[in-house]
């Protein structure tokens, strides 16, 4: 069994190219198709990653991933955000949102742009997580 | 009044004892006496001193009484002449006074016949003393009076020369006697070119001119044309918009002429078109951008379907083989939806009508999302009106329309963040009166907010994030509207959406209907 790597994403093209990666290189998917779901499966499957989507119904993975950097059992797991906006716009979210108060979130352990090549995500995964 | 308290007195006569005499009776009396011996040198004095009163004798040698009193009137009719006569020389004296003499007295000379003649000469000349007080008077308030009605008559002047607006003026002949700088600016004649030379018909629009003269006709007092926007001819041929008033002069109840105040509406025209302009680009420039985002999302998800198949090639799986080209299908799809919407947008298109039966189209739409809706937990309610038959309607419109409606009440739905909701859309038809059928779709999905609300029809507006075109409601509605329909919504953040459509229908013709039954 390789290491466990959940996809978030609403998106099921998204998702059927995320775990064929994944399972060509030899780790374990789970998916999950927006922030509140993707929560709930980190809780019970403890992933080694994340690779997340930004805009998404129900709970965006802005939210998502703040919630999951702030909880002391979970923030540990190492983050790919993966998606069709900008690294900069993501951060300067991440910068409004602790001006206005929140906790100070560290940057994620990597941010690819959507479209990604299938290459690029395996090297970035296992740059990651081994 | 000083000078009639002390007139100066010129006495004439050949006889230097009367003159003597006549002197110091008239100086005791307080009266400036200065006096000659003869005519000539009486005339002399008249013309040196200017006596107010002459007492002349009429018979001297050389220039006679007569005589004097004729230079003397020549010279200033105003001066008091009395002559002396002798006793019972009736017809000198009325002579003298054809001449103009004020009075006459017999000589030998009493001093109470003299001192009456004097007062009654006195008095004329009080007379005329306050008359010319009068008039100068008179003359001065009029003057007064003039400069007034000028300065204001130049002040008005000013204002109409000075006024941004084409003021243009005509008599009760239409012929035009006010051109302002702001007409020659808006017509490009000059005044020279227009006043006394040109009508109303040559410079106004026909519309104008006849406004005008139905107004004259009516001869309603005081009532000016409500502004309206024209576009009038200028001397170069050009169209140039003006917004436009005018009224009818009257005085004392007859039409003296009419005024028409233009205002040159060429700048507001100009900066209404940049405006239009600047918001144009930067549409395009959101569609350009909104369009840009939504295509790379289908090539992403084409180049994910091509990698999955390469692998299932490579592995001889063909359940992933399958997985991989549903991908590159349901892309493929969603391509073709969107240069359909485009062109669906960008094509004016009349309704192609066709006997059709609208509950099986929305029938048929409540399929087609069948799959997807059950995926989401969402429960489709049909309620359908069954005294809708087979009638005269464009299928397509109402397919493509209700399509999208429930595809969005979809999407309410799955984007709903009350995730314990027992999502449900409800599809209704209707028959209404005057041949109308209304097809209602109603979510219990998210809801708009206000602003949502406010873009919903607005081109490229789109809350999906990419995973839509803006496009969707954009074309609901044109063609509604080109199958002379009507939409509406109501919606509330968090509760639901109702959108409403009403399109009219034509009945089947008598052979339509035969061939319907059978």
């Amino acid at each position: 069994m390789g290491k466990k790597v959940l996809c978030v994403d609403d998106d099921p093209d998204i998702r059927l190219f995320v775990v064929t990666v994944l399972e060509e290189n030899g780790y374990t998917p789970l998916t999950a198709t927006n922030g509140k779901e993707g929560l709930e499966i980190i809780k019970k499957e403890r992933p080694d990653l994340v690779t997340l989507d930004v805009l998404m119904p129900r709970q965006s993975g802005i939210k998502m991933y703040r919630e999951l950097k702030t909880d002391d059992s979970l923030k540990d797991i190492s983050v790919i955000i993966l998606s069709g906006i900008a690294r900069r716009t993501f951060l300067r979210s991440q910068e409004a949102l602790t001006e206005f108060g929140s906790e100070n979130v560290p940057e994620p352990e990597a941010y690819l742009e959507k479209p990604v090549e299938p290459e690029e995500l395996a090297e970035m995964i296992k740059k990651v997580i081994g | 009044m000083q000078k009639i308290l002390l007139p100066k007195i010129l006495l004439i006569d050949d006889e230097e004892d009367i003159i003597r005499v006549l002197s110091m009776s008239l100086r005791s009396d307080g009266y400036d006496v200065v006096s000659a011996l003869s005519g000539k040198e009486g005339l002399d004095v008249f013309k040196k001193e200017s006596p107010d009163i002459i007492l002349t004798d009429i018979k001297m040698p050389g220039m006679d009484g007569i005589e004097v009193l004729k230079k003397v009137k020549n010279i200033d009719p105003e001066t008091e002449v009395i002559i002396i006569t002798g006793h019972g020389d009736i017809d000198t004296a009325i002579e003298a006074l054809q001449y103009g003499a004020s009075d006459f007295i017999n000589k030998p000379v009493r001093d109470e016949a003299l001192s009456i003649a004097l007062d009654r000469a006195k008095e004329k000349i009080d007379i005329r003393l306050k008359l010319k007080e009068y008039t100068d008077d008179l003359e001065n308030m009029v003057k007064i009076a003039t400069e007034e009605v000028k300065r204001k008559s130049d002040f008005q002047i000013k204002l109409i020369k000075s006024s941004n607006d084409g003021i243009v003026a005509t008599d009760d002949d239409w012929k035009i006697v006010v051109f302002n700088p702001g007409a020659e600016r808006i017509f490009g004649y000059s005044k020279s070119e227009v006043i006394g030379k040109m009508k109303v018909v040559d410079l106004y629009p026909p519309e104008i001119v006849g406004a005008l003269k139905i107004e004259a006709e009516s001869k309603r007092n005081n009532t000016a044309l409500p502004w309206r926007e024209v576009t009038v001819l200028s001397k170069d041929e050009k169209n140039i918009p003006v917004r436009f008033t005018g009224t009818i002069l009257y005085e004392e109840g007859m039409a003296m002429g009419s005024v028409a105040f233009f205002q040159d509406l060429r700048e507001i025209k100009r900066l209404e078109n940049e405006l239009i302009n600047s918001e144009r680009l930067a549409a395009v420039g959101q569609t350009v951008a909104g369009l840009a985002h939504y295509i790379k999302n289908i090539l992403i998800g084409l180049k994910g379907g091509r990698y999955i198949v390469d692998v299932a090639l490579d592995k001889n799986d063909t359940d992933k083989l399958k997985n991989g080209w549903q991908a590159i299908k349901r892309n493929i799809g969603r391509i073709s939806d969107l240069v359909l919407d485009l062109l669906t947008y960008s094509k004016e298109r009349e309704p192609e009508y066709e006997n059709c039966l609208p509950n099986e189209i929305v029938n048929d739409v409540c399929e087609l999302v069948e799959a997807t809706a059950m995926e989401h937990h969402i429960e489709i309610i049909k309620n359908f009106d069954l005294s809708i038959h087979e009638v005269l309607m464009d299928p397509r419109s109402i397919h493509r329309s209700l399509l999208n409606l429930v595809s969005n009440a979809i999407d309410a739905c799955t984007t709903d963040e009350y995730t314990d909701k027992k999502w449900q859309i409800h599809v209704k038809t209707a028959l209404e009166k005057n041949n109308i059928i209304r097809f209602e779709v109603k979510d219990n999905g998210s809801g708009m907010s206000d602003e949502v609300k406010a873009n919903l029809f607005e081109s490229f507006f789109s809350t999906k994030k990419g995973k839509g075109t803006g496009l969707g409601l954009l074309i609901t509605r044109k063609l509604i509207g080109e199958h002379k329909g009507k939409i509406d919504v109501t919606s509330k953040l968090g509760e639901g959406t109702i959108f409403a459509v009403q399109l009219p229908y034509e009945e089947l013709s008598n052979t339509d209907k035969i061939a319907a039954r059978i």
